[in-house]
């Protein structure tokens, strides 16, 4: 996020929230929302289900999945049209916004209307309404980066908060909400195979050198690794022969599961690291028993760049281990097994005392961390990042003044239709979420009684018309059906949902939605379409 | 005002396995068990923490142990009502009552901002009593409202509603074993908002002859719905109707515990 | 007799809202918003509420496994790890580096997720880590 959530109730004063069921899926990002509303803030909402948050805002708009280029776009055209842009801002500190203007001037909003569906007049009340309350902040999640357009998406949102001026300031921004819990902190310390702790290239051959002074080794790795998606792809293929896997569920989680499982099985070594025999544990080679939250110490790094405490308030059950602890015991074995071409190092330095020893070690090689330790926290609670030295007060809003490139860059885009689209044989889009009771693969929600009791079984939401339209006919159970797979599950039939979609939650898993969906990618970020791919759903009788 | 609760603290803490009262550390301030040797400069009286609850488990977990509680007015009103419901048990409680500044009175809209202590077996009130305050005006402009206004108005707010039950959970006369709100019988699960508008009238039903106005449901409450503007009317028709307010006299039989809750009130037996 | 407060933090999404665990006697007996905290300002939602209920499932792991045919028996940490190590060197010796791969997670601490990445990065070199943030 570039802003923070207690800006939200204290400064903004208008919402567009985009692809985010907000209430069920950050419930206290939506009570901060629900208070400026109070005091006379706008909400709008766009997303193709209509969600709580949609029937609190002020504004719903329910576009085809798929179609937010095109819909941002035409906003961005009321807002030229209508001069109602932050000219200074533009002006002063941004580049490329000719290209931007002649794009977006050729999606006026009675074409966007045939593209997403959106009514032309309620285009251009939101956009009126986006563009005259500011600070205005926009807010999205997974409707928008699970797509293969996702990284358009995402630029999108940025040209329309700076095309207002938006940027740099309290109470507006661009600001993903993230799903998981630490997703923000496992991006900032390296969990991913393009760069080091604190975003730092691992092509960048200062930043290599650094990092090998810094851990006492020659030779890192100067190439870009696997993703995920890669990874088990490369295990299907006979590339990748072993995988370690730290509390992830991937055989639930990720697209085609069905075809995860093929690759998974392909493996020589399976490693699981986690509290549950999950789905994936259960393919493991090796299972090793982690501790829960409860039971260990360290930092999570929030939505809003916020890191804070983890504290431990009991012992470990039975011999399990804290994450952390399991790393470094086996980091040790691998030094002092031989196997591995280490000849500088030293099981003594995986020595950690504790959690509070590892961010020691984690600040001065990660900038945007350099300031934060655990007396710092305990003093004051939470540290937003960036924050560079120990008396850096940490940074609430980003690009206050100045962009970190130096002006802010338009991109021009133009719409690009979804991988999968609905044809006659699968003429249904699917789309897939979170509900407010559960969690992720639903491992440890539904094992809580007070979760489970409120949703018990996967379901998939359709409208009413569309119920008739496959003569559903009072049946409960439906089959939903994609070029990859079917599952069998309950209906729900809710007017609360765009015609021709439908709607599946992710946490079951023996109704598992990504058995459906499809591994296409977004070509920058990765991230599979989740949002977006075309099913058949028939009665079952 | 705190250092005469400390050294009453440190007074009595001999004679009791522990006193529960907020303690403030670097990590922040939440409710605590103090016992004999603890550091007593850690005791504060800010925030609001539903104080009574954790003496009602830690009195059930230890059936023999005394203990004492730091309490402002409502706490010592919300303890009296649990008295009644068997929930806690006075003779094994001293009670350190101090007054709430008017300024404090006048946030929660409070009638009774100080601890009365008639009746219990042991008790010292620390502090200055002040007035109490005028009520929520929420209340009277409601009552100005037509029925058609008034159910839109309940209709917008329960909208916001995100059924996170907190309003129960922190609620120190809400302890049923078995709660209506989580029986499908009453309020279909797993809906958001829950459907209009059974979940939040049950509660309000629930909470006749028991709501000692302590105001945490509200402050708990994510969607910030005005909910003690419900409950305050349903004091109030109590008053009117049956004489009887919920955490004013311990000795008071409750009017509605023997019909109402029948059923619903733990014995002894459940409560050991 | 103890009875405490544990400050800590929600694992059920990025808004971050603090959570107060109820200790009592080393078992946690409920949970306590925090009216202190910039987020979540004394609320939580029904998942903060119930965030505890898990930590002590009868499914718990609660001892290291090691495949056997279809299913698992119970090993030591020693010879888990040890297994772990050597296969994990013999596919290195055998395939290299870039036969491995591993997944961090953004349900772990951040310290866990650097110490995995520094892991594969020093010992087995390779970039071959990633997590399921996407998802
Ligand atoms: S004010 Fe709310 S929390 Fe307090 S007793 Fe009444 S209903 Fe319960
Ligand atoms: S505290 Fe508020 S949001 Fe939560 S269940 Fe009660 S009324 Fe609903
Ligand atoms: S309490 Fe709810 S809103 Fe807060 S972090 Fe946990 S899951 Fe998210």
């Amino acid at each position: 996020m570039t802003n923070s959530v207690p800006e939200f109730s204290a400064h903004t004063n208008c919402f567009l929230i985009i692809g985010s069921n907000t209430t069920e899926a950050h419930p206290l990002v939506a009570s901060h929302v629900m208070e400026a509303q109070q005091r006379g803030a706008k909400v709008i909402v766009v997303d193709p289900r209509q969600t709580q948050m949609a029937r609190l805002a002020d504004l719903y708009l329910c576009p085809r999945p798929g179609t937010n280029v095109a819909w941002l776009n035409g906003l961005m055209h009321v807002i030229i049209a209508e001069g109602l842009q932050d000219a200074s801002f533009v002006q002063e500190r941004t580049e490329g916004y000719e290209e931007l203007r002649q794009v977006v001037m050729t999606y006026p909003p009675e074409k966007v209307e045939e593209i997403s569906g959106i009514p032309a007049d309620d285009l251009r009340a939101a956009a009126r309404l986006y563009a005259q309350h500011k600070p205005a902040a926009i807010l999205y999640a997974m409707g928008i980066t699970q797509h293969t357009t996702g990284t358009d998406n995402v630029k999108s949102c940025a040209n329309l908060s700076m095309l207002t001026g938006n940027v740099g300031i309290a109470g507006g921004g661009v600001n993903p909400l993230r799903g998981q819990n630490n997703v923000q902190g496992a991006c900032d310390l390296g969990g991913l195979p393009n760069v080091y702790p604190g975003y730092q290239a691992v092509t960048a051959p200062e930043v290599k050198e650094k990092f090998e002074q810094a851990w006492g080794v020659a030779g890192l790795d100067d190439q870009v690794g696997l993703t995920v998606t890669e990874m088990i792809e490369g295990a299907g293929q006979g590339n990748v022969r072993a995988l370690y896997v730290m509390a992830e569920n991937p055989l639930l989680s990720d697209p085609d599961i069905n075809h995860v499982r093929h690759c998974l099985e392909q493996l020589d070594l399976l490693v699981v690291q986690d509290i549950f025999l999950t789905e994936t544990a259960e393919l493991a080679h090796v299972v090793l028993p982690a501790t829960s939250f409860a039971e260990k110490d360290g930092t999570f790094t929030g939505t809003d760049r916020r890191v804070q405490r983890v504290q431990k308030a009991v012992e470990p059950l039975g011999e399990s281990k804290p994450d952390w602890q399991i790393i470094c015991e086996l980091a040790q074995m691998m030094i002092s097994g031989s196997r591995f071409q280490v000849p500088n190092l030293q099981p003594e330095t995986w020595n950690y005392a504790s959690p509070a020893e590892v961010m020691d070690e984690i600040a001065p090689v990660t900038p945007i961390y350099g300031g934060v330790s655990y007396e710092r926290l305990e003093r004051e609670g939470s540290l937003q990042w960036p924050v560079p030295t120990a008396d850096h007060p940490g940074t609430p809003y980003l690009h206050k003044g100045k962009f970190s490139r130096g002006l802010g860059r338009f991109h021009a885009i133009h719409s690009q239709a979804a991988a999968e689209l609905p044809d006659e044989a699968y003429p249904f889009t699917l789309t897939t979420g979170r509900l407010m009771f559960h969690f992720h693969t639903g491992t440890m929600t539904r094992r809580t009684e007070k979760l489970a009791q409120e949703v018990r079984e996967a379901y998939v939401e359709m409208h009413p018309d569309d119920a008739a339209r496959i003569g559903l006919d009072g049946a409960e159970r439906v089959r939903v059906a994609s070029r990859r797979g079917e599952i069998e599950l309950a209906v729900r039939v809710t007017p609360a949902i765009r015609p021709g979609v439908v709607f599946i939650p992710f946490h079951f898993a023996e109704a598992a939605a990504n058995v459906l969906t499809h591994a296409a990618l977004d070509p920058d970020s990765g991230i599979p379409e989740f949002k977006v791919c075309a099913v058949q759903v028939e009665p079952v009788t | 005002m705190r250092e005469q609760i400390c050294k009453l603290v440190a007074e009595k803490l001999p004679e009791l396995a522990g006193v529960v009262a907020l303690r403030q550390t670097a990590v922040g301030t939440a409710p605590y068990l103090f016992r004999e040797g603890d550091d007593l400069s850690q005791l504060v009286l800010e925030p609001r923490y539903p104080l009574p609850s954790v003496v009602s488990m830690l009195q059930k977990r230890y059936p023999e142990a005394r203990f004492g509680v730091v309490a402002r007015g409502c706490d010592a009103r919300a303890l009296v009502e649990m008295a009644k419901r068997n929930q806690i048990d006075p003779e094994r409680l001293y009670l350190v009552g101090f007054t709430c500044s008017a300024e404090q009175a006048a946030e929660c809209y409070c009638a009774a901002p100080a601890p009365d202590t008639a009746g219990w077996p042991q008790a010292m009130v620390v502090g200055v009593p002040v007035a109490g305050a005028p009520p929520n005006p929420l209340v009277a402009q409601y009552e100005e409202m037509s029925l058609a206004e008034r159910r839109a108005f309940w209709q917008q707010q329960f909208a916001k509603c995100i059924k996170c039950y907190g309003c129960r959970n922190i609620c120190p006369e809400c302890f049923c074993e078995a709660c209506a709100l989580e029986d499908p019988l009453w309020v279909e699960a797993g809906m958001l908002a829950p459907p209009f508008p059974m979940f939040h009238l049950v509660r309000a039903m629930h909470m006749a002859s028991r709501c000692v106005a302590c105001r945490q449901c509200e402050l708990v409450c994510p969607a910030h719905i005005p909910l003690t503007v419900l409950y305050d009317l349903m004091r109030r028709d109590i008053g009117e109707l049956l004489g009887y307010e919920p955490g004013a006299d311990i000795a008071a039989a409750p009017p509605l515990s023997l019909t109402l809750a029948d059923g619903m009130v733990h014995g002894q037996d459940q409560l050991l | 007799m103890q009875y405490e407060n544990v400050r800590t933090t929600c694992i059920y999404c990025g808004c971050g809202c603090a959570i107060n665990l109820q200790v009592l006697d080393g078992e946690i007996v409920g949970v306590f918003p925090d009216p202190q905290h910039p987020i979540s300002r004394g609320s939580l939602c029904i998942k903060g509420w119930n965030v505890a209920s898990f930590v002590r499932h009868p499914d718990r792991l609660a001892t290291p496994l090691v495949r056997q045919g279809e299913g698992f028996r119970e090993a030591s940490w020693d010879e888990a790890l040890q297994l772990v190590a050597e296969r994990m060197g013999a596919i290195y010796a055998a395939s290299g580096p870039q036969s491995i791969g591993f997944l961090a997670s953004a349900k772990c601490t951040n310290e866990e997720n650097y110490l995995l990445q520094k892991l594969a990065r020093t010992i087995v070199r390779t970039n071959n880590i990633d997590h399921c943030a996407r998802l």
